[in-house]
């Protein structure tokens, strides 16, 4: 028992005796030489701080990177964790519901790093709070992983400490547009519909972008407000300009609604992209047959075949150990969960030491085989070293169209 | 032919806002209580419906029926056991009782059903009526499960309207709202009113919440969304009135309908509340004039 | 005052251990001591309107988040310092509560709730749309303050927060003494008899109006630079509409330590529930609220009349008799 615990320990026993204390004291400062000794006592545990909305409008993604985290945590711990030159660590991970209020998340972030003294942390949830925690982070000098922080505004602050697994949103909108320019080469018109918030806003504006470049004309872009119950009259506007590709970002429920508004009024169109919602389950049950055909594109895949050197040996055996311990494929948001745990091991055992600086060094390196691809990252800290693949949902479920080599299937032109 | 469609759109939009709104204008012009619950309620009738389906194969639309008896039974205990005491307290302790109250259904549920949004996927769907089929010229879609929406609107509002004016009961209701201690003095049995009015309030919504369940996502967040269009919905169209409701809603799914397509989607929520902010200001009765009895 | 000893040596204990405090323990106590104070800021400044003048107003995160992202705004486009952009704040909650206060200030009852409520709303909406201003959904980053020592920040920020504390609750001390306070107690038992007395209502209602916006605007704007990060969903958080009103109902409305006393409770009950229980903390708050309500309308003084309905009730039930009272004799 370290020094460390002795404080709880003593504030749980309200007006103890001194004498208890005593002993208590007497007993840990005898104690504490045991933990320097390597390998016979329990090693002290690797703390990471990971703040979740566990509760509010993001529980259901709070809830799969919890997922995603304890699986990695699992599989580690169960080999004694993770290997510190030549002992080996278990990880903590320390968890705080922000309860979905970014300011919250803020705060809790403040909390692991000042009070918890954690010694690396993963980011909150989406790329708002993601930026918002970083400045605690750049604070105190903490590497954080950042699961789901795709938006280059989430990095444009100069930070040291933040690395993020999601590439940029223009490998969503590059691959996606290449791929209407060559399979519908008749299509010429797009119109875009983006949710008014950090993350669908830039990545409809990088949808733009990817149209302009390969002279399609962008005949409607519009936001909508969060919360928006009715789409019906920016869809009708959308069909009065006959686009022949629609693209819309959002949220699961904004996706759902807006599929289902699509039919309503009887929008038909050569391709339909959606993101993210069409990688979750959740919306092909909610919509049912209107999510034929409908494209989108995600980080990960369970089609994906990457081998890695990392706790989980390659994707196949992930989705393995995913679908054992929660009986359910694994999608991006679990992956990714897994993937920051993976990485920074990774970093860990090359640095061979959990100092802040080493490990960080050893970040910006790069070069880690996992199995959610391989990932480095550029000069603030974003991935750039692999393709997200594209889907499309045919028959119910999704299937990978691109990139080449782990492809499904082709893609189907026509939605209903 | 645009403006035609969005004014369709926005016809039948009103017509699902009335359905949404006709229950809590009820209580609020009844008991004189904002039932924050409401919101709530409504997305309990629809994960009862969407479990119906999905488990049991009944359709929403015949389970709705059996979506307002349960919220019914619900709403008489919510409302004998905990309105009932702050009754007869300002509105500041019956508002806050009833946000206190939803708080508590809202993470229930969450803990119950989980955040994920469901929706009902009929199979086969109810699909769309065309109505180029018919007349070449006219290019104009009516999806027909709000359509159908729309007309449980009208019944609800015309069985209301029955209810209040042609029972007993409906008449013993409309007297307490005129004035309650009036009607105690003839014998009106308050206490009884009081709950069957406001489980009379959440049968509706419940009955709401299962016609949604194939229109909107379902989770126990959306029923704040739902509240505020009740809100606007009451004030456009008149306190307690329930044929207000339905006109309130018409109005306000037409101007948001409208407003969406001049002033761009991003604003049509600050649209509809500032509406309401006017008009709180300047005609607090709303458009049918005024704090009307049926 | 009622049993100004008591008062007095609770006041005294408590100026002690605040300024002890930021000597002694830990950021994360200081932190939670500065929630505290912000609380206590807020419950104090509702009371203004809500207690005093007995106008059921949800505006507090209307001027909250005036307050927070004005002085976000500031922020990040100049580079004014913190008490520049903190009194920024409190004016621009302030000069909005003069432009609708007029307005909604003539509505009574479900009416102004209502009013109020849909304030925070619409304001919600305007910043979500104002992209360019406030960022709008992507919300508002706020440069530190330079002094990067995190124990100074935490500190500068508790003081910070206990003066917003001390001024609203003096300022409610000081209208509840004066004129302007007895022509609120006046409004809030009979505002008609009070009309009839010649008092200018509307004014009376304006200017208390307009110290609540001022003290939780200036709260909000402390908030914003203290945290660093606002969007428009937290700055015009309903809930922070609703918490204050709890708060002085667990103290008791209308009194100037009431609200005090009943942001403490409030915290020392929210961060209990909320480190114990983490998926049903909003499930234990809206049960709290309810049995508050319900069973002690009148804040701690009416601890004993709660235990005794409760006693009464429990007796009711078991004879058969869950009925509730009747409607009393004389109209609202």
């Amino acid at each position: 028992m370290s020094l460390r615990n002795l404080r709880p320990v003593v504030s749980a026993v309200p007006g103890a005796s001194h004498l208890r204390i005593a002993v208590l004291a007497a007993v840990s400062v005898l104690m504490a030489p045991g933990s320097m000794t390597c390998g016979y006592t329990a090693e002290l545990p690797i703390r990471i701080g990971a703040p979740l909305p566990l509760t509010g409008a993001l529980s259901p993604e709070g809830v799969k990177l919890q997922q995603g985290y304890e699986l990695w945590k699992d599989t580690v711990n169960a080999t004694g964790g993770i290997a510190v030159g030549t002992v080996k660590r278990p990880i903590e991970i320390v968890y705080y519901d922000y309860q979905s209020a970014t300011p919250k998340a803020v705060q809790l972030a403040e909390k692991l790093a000042t009070d918890d003294k954690v010694d690396f942390m993963f980011s909150p949830f989406g790329s708002g709070a993601s930026k918002a925690a970083s400045t605690v982070s750049e604070r105190y000098g903490i590497p954080t992983l950042a699961p789901t922080a795709s938006s280059s505004e989430v990095y444009d602050q100069g930070y040291k400490n933040l690395f993020g697994t999601f590439t940029a949103n223009d490998t969503l909108s590059e691959p996606m547009a290449d791929i209407v320019k060559a399979k519908a080469p008749n299509a010429k018109r797009v119109a875009i519909l983006a949710r008014n918030d950090l993350y669908p806003l830039a990545l409809g504006q990088e949808f733009e972008k990817s149209s302009k470049k390969r002279g399609l004309e962008v005949v409607y872009f519009e936001k909508y407000a969060i919360n928006t119950l009715d789409h019906a009259s920016a869809l009708t506007e959308i069909k009065a300009a006959k686009p022949d590709w629609i693209i819309a970002t959002g949220y699961i429920n904004d996706m759902i609604l807006i599929r289902k508004q699509m039919a309503d009024l009887g929008i038909k169109a050569q391709i339909v992209t959606m993101i993210n919602a069409p990688a979750y389950q959740e919306f092909i049950d909610a919509t049912g047959p209107l999510a034929d055909n409908v494209t989108s594109a995600t980080w990960w895949h369970p089609a994906v075949r990457y081998e890695s050197k990392d706790a989980f040996g390659s994707s196949a055996k992930y989705t393995e150990l995913f679908q054992k311990k929660f009986n359910a494929l694994p999608d991006f948001t679990n992956a990714t969960g897994s993937a920051v745990g993976a990485v920074l091991q990774m970093a860990i055992e090359r640095a061979g030491s959990v100092d802040r600086d080493k490990v960080r060094e050893t970040l910006v390196k790069g070069g880690f085989d996992t199995f959610f691809g391989p990932l480095s990252f550029n000069g603030v800290g974003q991935a750039i070293s692999y393709v997200p693949p594209v889907l499309q949902i045919q028959n119910g479920k999704p299937v990978v169209i691109y990139p080449e080599v782990i492809k499904g299937a082709d893609l189907q032109l026509g939605v209903r | 032919m645009l403006y035609v469609q969005i004014l369709i759109n926005g016809i039948l939009l009103g017509g699902l806002y009335a359905c949404i709104a006709v229950g809590f204008s009820l209580v609020w012009g009844v008991l004189n209580v904002i039932n924050i619950l409401h919101g709530s309620f409504i997305v309990l009738g629809a994960y009862l419906a969407f479990f119906a389906y999905t488990k049991l194969g009944v359709h929403p639309y015949l389970f709705a029926p059996i979506a307002a008896f349960v919220l019914f039974v619900l709403g008489y205990a919510v409302q004998l056991t905990v309105i009932n005491r702050v009754l007869e307290a300002p509105v500041l302790v019956t508002l806050t009782t009833t946000f206190g109250l939803a708080l508590l259904l809202d993470n229930l549920m969450l803990v119950a059903f989980a955040a994920n949004f469901r929706k009902v996927s009929l199979n086969p769907p109810l699909g769309i009526i065309d109505l180029s089929d018919w007349f070449p010229s006219l290019d104009l879609i009516v999806p027909v499960d709000r359509l159908a929406s729309m007309l449980f609107a009208l019944l609800f509002v015309s069985l209301l309207y029955w209810l209040l004016r042609h029972t007993v009961v409906g008449r013993a209701i409309v007297a307490v709202r005129m004035d309650r201690y009036a009607a105690t003095l003839m014998g009106v049995d308050t206490v009884k009113v009081f709950a069957l009015t406001f489980a009379l309030g959440a049968a509706l919504a419940g009955a709401a919440g299962a016609l949604l369940s194939p229109i909107f996502p379902i989770s126990p967040l959306a029923g704040t969304n739902y509240l505020g269009k009740a809100f606007v919905i009451c004030v456009l169209g008149g306190l307690g009135s329930v044929s207000g409701a339905l006109v309130g809603g018409l109005a306000l799914g037409i101007l948001e309908s409208f407003g969406a397509l001049f002033l761009g989607p991003e604003h049509s929520l600050t649209l509809s509340f500032t509406v309401l902010i006017m008009l709180l200001i300047f005609r607090p009765n709303g458009i049918m004039g005024k704090r009307g009895f049926v | 005052m009622k049993r100004p000893l008591i008062a007095i040596a609770g006041l005294s204990v408590l100026a002690l251990v605040v300024v002890i405090l930021p000597f002694t323990v830990s950021n994360y106590l200081l932190r939670l001591t500065t929630i505290a104070f912000m609380y206590i800021a807020l419950a104090s400044s509702w009371n203004i309107v809500g207690g005093f003048t007995g106008y059921p107003s949800f505006a507090t995160a209307a001027f909250f988040g005036i307050g927070a992202y004005a002085s976000g705004i500031l922020r990040t486009t100049g580079s004014l310092s913190l008490p520049v952009v903190w009194l920024a704040g409190a004016t621009a909650a302030t000069i909005f509560s003069l432009m609708v206060g007029p307005a909604i200030l003539r509505l009574r009852g479900h009416y102004f709730a209502v009013a109020s409520l849909v304030l925070a709303a619409v304001l919600r909406e305007i910043t979500n749309a104002a992209t360019v201003l406030t960022g709008g959904g992507m919300g508002l980053n706020l440069p530190t303050a330079g002094v990067v020592n995190v124990d100074a920040q935490t500190r500068v920020y508790y003081v910070s927060m206990l003066i917003a504390a001390v001024l609203t609750v003096s300022l409610a001390a000081l209208i509840w003494r004066s004129r302007l306070g007895w022509a609120m107690r006046c409004i809030e038992q009979n505002e008609d008899a009070a009309i009839v007395l010649g008092i200018n209502t509307l004014a009376t209602k304006i200017l208390g109006f307009a110290v609540s916006a001022g003290t939780a605007g200036l709260v909000g704007a402390i908030y914003a630079t203290w945290i660093g990060y606002i969007d428009p969903t937290d700055a015009f958080d309903d809930l922070l509409s609703v918490k204050p009103i709890i708060m002085a109902f667990i103290g008791g409305v209308g009194t100037v330590l009431g609200p005090v006393a009943g942001a403490i409770i409030f915290l020392v009950l929210e961060e209990f529930v909320w480190r114990n229980v983490l998926n049903f903390h909003a499930g234990i708050l809206g049960i709290i609220i309810v049995a508050l309500l319900v069973f002690m309308p009148g804040g701690l003084g009416s601890v004993g009349r709660g235990i005794v309905k409760l006693r009464n009730y429990w007796r009711a039930s078991r004879r058969g008799e869950i009925r509730a009272a009747a409607p009393p004799a004389v109209p609202s």
